[in-house]
């Protein structure tokens, strides 16, 4: 194969590569309602959590950091819980 | 110890801002932070991905959802064109891949919001501690 070939080749694969990761982008995902539609609150959580301890913390270190955004992260899933159930227990008592 | 004043610390203050706007984390680059600017980099820009995976480029939609927009818009200036380009309604999107996709890319442009403000403010307090006050 030349070395025009294989050029054409290569920019052929790379633009079939970047069809395929701007095809994820231009349509919507399926996502169904179910129990499990509240995970992808844990992502989000995390998020926040990292960006805002690197704006608080006076200096980053890797152990204090991890230590301090984990903290935040599981604070934050925790509440998120109590507000559900607290939501689902007086949804309960004025639908009954 | 020479005093700057507010007014010429001001633009500086501007840049830093403007710059935490156009490329999260480039305020706090500036800023000679590093590991927060490369943190706060990767973080916002794979929730926006996320964001705009999960519900495609749609959910950036200037005309139908424009308070949604307002804190997309705080990701980067370079979301006012996909969101000129979703404007026609192009990319339609509806139920829980439209409001997940709008929720994560707007968490994203907030924390972002956060994040221009504290470079700014770090931007003030390193003036202020280089002329002593």
């Amino acid at each position: 194969m030349s070395i025009i070939g294989f050029a054409a080749t290569f920019f052929d694969l790379l633009q079939n590569a970047n069809s395929a990761v701007m095809a994820t982008f231009v349509g919507p995902e399926e996502i169904r309602t179910n129990p499990n539609l509240m995970l992808w609150v844990l992502p989000l959580a995390a998020s926040i959590a990292v960006v805002y301890k690197a704006t608080k913390l006076t200096t980053v270190k890797a152990s204090n950091f991890v230590k301090e955004a984990a903290i935040l992260f599981g604070s934050i899933v925790v509440f998120t819980i109590i507000a559900a159930f607290v939501l689902h227990v007086l949804a309960w008592l004025i639908t009954e | 110890m020479a005093r700057i004043s507010k007014t010429s610390r001001l633009p500086f203050i501007l840049i830093v801002g403007l710059l935490a706007w156009l490329v999260p984390g480039a305020g706090h680059f500036v800023l000679k932070e590093k590991t927060r600017s490369i943190i706060i980099f990767v973080t916002i820009a794979v929730t926006f991905c996320v964001g705009i995976y999960i519900g495609s480029i749609g959910v950036i939609d200037p005309v139908g959802a424009t308070p949604w927009y307002v804190a997309q818009i705080m990701n980067s200036p370079m979301v006012a064109a996909l969101g000129y380009l979703t404007a026609n309604g192009s990319y339609p999107v509806y139920g829980w891949p439209n409001e997940i996709g709008q929720i994560y890319t707007s968490t994203a442009g907030l924390l972002n919001l956060l994040c221009i403000v504290n470079a700014a403010y770090l931007a003030y307090m390193r003036g202020t501690e280089t002329t002593g006050g």
